[in-house]
């Protein structure tokens, strides 16, 4: 058997391999919650730095980490700071009475199925993400302790005015 | 007094518990909307158990077994 | 008249994490445009009890301050004003003849210069009780719990309570672990009280002839208790508690005021004893609670078995049903079956020939009986977060030991059925 066959033959078998693979994967949950790109998909904020917040109507530190993002937003936007806040409410009219009562000035995602705090690796309410320009997560934060907020405050302004 | 009966029914429902605890038994940290109200509370209405507590315990033998500790929202 | 404080439950109470309960955590730096928390909750409380036949009544208003000061750090304050009144059994069983006796602020049976008696008769078939009792009661609790770290709470508190006749002082401590993304928590605790009993008219002989009216100056006894439980979220609504409770007594442990009549073979009264308890008592007990919610219904559900050192075993079963009925209005219906068996010691009475026991009572809270609990609680919420709340509550208890054979005793019901009538209420505000 001439060699190049045989060679071709195999990368074809591989490609085959692979391609099987990816549909297996993507079918399963897993690639399901990898693939939650519909709701959020940070690539398009690539250059700016993003900072991702898990909140729910029935988290109670969420209502005093709100206002401290309206600031947060409103500070640091025009320096390439967004601010995201993914809701992960069952019910639509709960997160939507929570933002009558602590309005918003900052992007907000609905997930109600929880894909994306189960892609993020989320282990409690709230849980925010610091995400740098390149689009990696620099920092995690679990909690919104009034006494962590001016750390909290410093580190993301560090992020976004260092360059 | 057979203190080992009560201990052993204890422990036994302990491990059990505790068991489930580390496989499928809970909810992710996103999906305690229900556990988060008021009213889930294991000590929803702590002046009612208490004079409950006071009125039991001058009217019968036993008394007390309570504590409050988990559930909720989980939140920090 | 003893109002035995409940032994302060080992409430890491405040470190129920609900989420509504830690809404108010404190605007410490508050910042203009912050959301207006509610840091301060204010309970105030008015319970009115009233058992029939002319027996106890007690009415009881309780004010309590809860205040966050952020990220978890509770304070919570108690304070309760007990006014007891109303005729109390004093251990004697009816008779067929008229029987009379001393009030316990007596300090002799028969009147004698210089000694204050105050006496009381009893009618043919009637349950002794004294008529004259009064008491009032002053009790404070204070209570800090704060979080370590992420997954752990710490609590701890006191408690001091003062009446005429008895003073108590318990501290407790203890701790809570989450793990498993906070679906499960381990929690301990442990606690010790310290007691001083000064009955009217002094502490009787334990054991001793009634007519010799022996008195004792004042006497102590103490406890220390343990708890360790574990909280586990079942499903997404349904939450489940298991405790286990240990406590070790020791000192004065009778009660002051109970005599155990003495009897002959056709049960006509020979004279009485005080009663005599033994100097120890342990307790353990195994609680299970359950929360589930069905829609916007809310059941608790739970059972108790406890055994103790003087041979009384309880069964406990204890349901409620929180139905919403809009527009922040509920009614909470509310039923409880509870069941104990007799302690070792315990007779209706004593009989005169035979050796007398070491330890004996008449007392009925240590006899075997079952007690029903029927209520129902409404409530409405005021302004955001306030409550206004009615509980009623109905109480009955049945002895088994109820009749005796002998022939002096025919037809008496020596050991009535109790009733009482629960009123509660409850006011809550948030500021």
């Amino acid at each position: 058997m001439p060699y190049g066959t045989r060679n071709s033959g195999m990368q074809s078998l591989r490609r085959i391999g692979a391609l099987t693979l990816w549909l297996l994967a993507s079918a399963s949950p897993w690639a399901r919650a990898a693939n939650a790109d519909d709701l959020l998909d940070l690539a398009q904020f690539r250059g700016r730095v993003v900072y991702v917040d898990f909140w729910a109507s029935w988290c109670a530190p969420c209502r005093q980490s709100f206002p401290w993002m309206n600031r947060l937003q409103g500070e640091l936007g025009r320096d390439g700071l967004v601010v995201i806040a993914v809701n992960v409410d069952r019910e639509r009219a709960d997160a939507d009475r929570f933002l009558h009562e602590h309005p918003a000035q900052f992007r907000i995602v609905y997930d109600p199925d929880g894909r994306l705090p189960e892609k993020f690796g989320v282990r409690g309410m709230p849980t925010s993400f610091l995400i740098d320009r390149s689009g990696h997560v620099q920092a995690r934060h679990e909690g919104f302790l009034v006494r962590d907020r001016d750390a909290l405050t410093q580190q993301v302004r560090a992020l976004v005015l260092a360059h | 007094m057979r203190i080992q009966s009560i201990a052993r029914l204890a422990i036994l429902l302990g491990l059990i518990l505790g068991a489930c605890g580390c496989t499928s038994l809970g909810v992710k940290p996103w999906q305690r909307e229900i556990l988060a109200r008021p009213e889930m509370a294991l000590n929803a209405a702590p002046i009612d158990a208490a004079i409950d507590d006071h009125i039991y315990f001058s009217k019968e033998a036993a008394s007390g077994g309570r504590s409050f500790a988990g559930g909720g929202c989980g939140c920090n | 008249m003893q109002l035995k404080r409940p032994r302060s439950p080992l409430h890491l109470g405040l470190m129920a994490a609900s989420c509504a309960l830690l809404s108010d955590s404190a605007r410490a730096q508050a910042a203009p445009d912050d959301a207006a928390e509610k840091p301060l909750q204010i309970d105030t409380d008015l319970l009115y009890y009233k058992e029939n036949a002319g027996r106890v009544q007690t009415i009881e208003p309780v004010v309590s301050l809860k205040k966050d000061f952020g990220d978890q750090r509770l304070l919570d304050g108690t304070l309760t004003l007990d006014t007891l009144s109303g005729a109390t059994p004093n251990g004697a069983i009816p008779s067929r003849k008229p029987q009379t006796f001393a009030s316990p602020s007596s300090t002799s049976l028969t009147p004698k210069p210089g000694y204050k008696t105050t006496l009381y008769t009893i009618g043919p078939g009637d349950l002794p009780q004294d008529p004259h009792f009064k008491e009032r009661r002053v009790a404070g609790d204070l209570d800090w719990s704060q979080p370590i770290g992420l997954d752990n709470t710490v609590s701890y508190g006191g408690h001091a309570s003062t009446e005429h006749d008895f003073d108590s002082v318990a501290v407790h401590v203890g701790l809570s672990h989450d793990f498993n993304e906070k679906n499960t928590t381990l929690s301990a605790g442990i606690d010790e009280e310290y007691d001083r009993i000064h009955a009217h008219g002094g502490n009787p002989v334990a054991g001793s002839d009634y007519a010799l009216y022996e008195k004792e100056p004042s006497q102590t006894k103490n406890l220390a208790g343990g708890l360790i439980g574990v909280t586990q979220v079942m499903r997404r609504n349904w939450l489940t508690e298991l405790n286990y409770t240990f406590d070790h007594s020791q000192g004065y442990l009778t009660d002051p005021y109970r005599i155990i009549s003495v009897l002959d073979d056709t049960g006509a009264v020979t004279g009485y004893r005080y009663e005599n308890r033994p100097d120890t008592r342990t307790r353990q007990s195994l609680y299970w609670v359950n929360k589930v919610a069905l829609g916007p219904t809310v059941l608790d559900l739970s059972y108790r078995r406890g055994k103790d050192s003087w041979g009384i075993g309880s069964d406990t079963v204890d349901a409620k049903l929180r139905i919403d009925l809009g527009s922040g209005m509920y009614l909470e219906p509310h039923a409880r079956w509870y069941h104990q068996s007799t302690a070792d010691f315990y007779n209706l009475y004593l009989s005169e020939t035979g050796p007398a026991p070491t330890y004996m009572s008449a007392d009925p809270r240590l006899a075997a009986f079952a007690a029903t609990t029927f209520g129902l609680k409404f409530g409405i919420a005021t302004s955001r977060n306030g409550e206004l709340s009615l509980r009623l509550e109905q109480y009955q208890q049945r002895p088994s030991d109820q009749a005796s054979s002998l022939a002096e005793l025919h037809g008496l019901d020596l050991n009535p059925n109790l009733k009482a009538t629960i009123v509660q209420l409850s006011w809550h505000l948030e500021y």
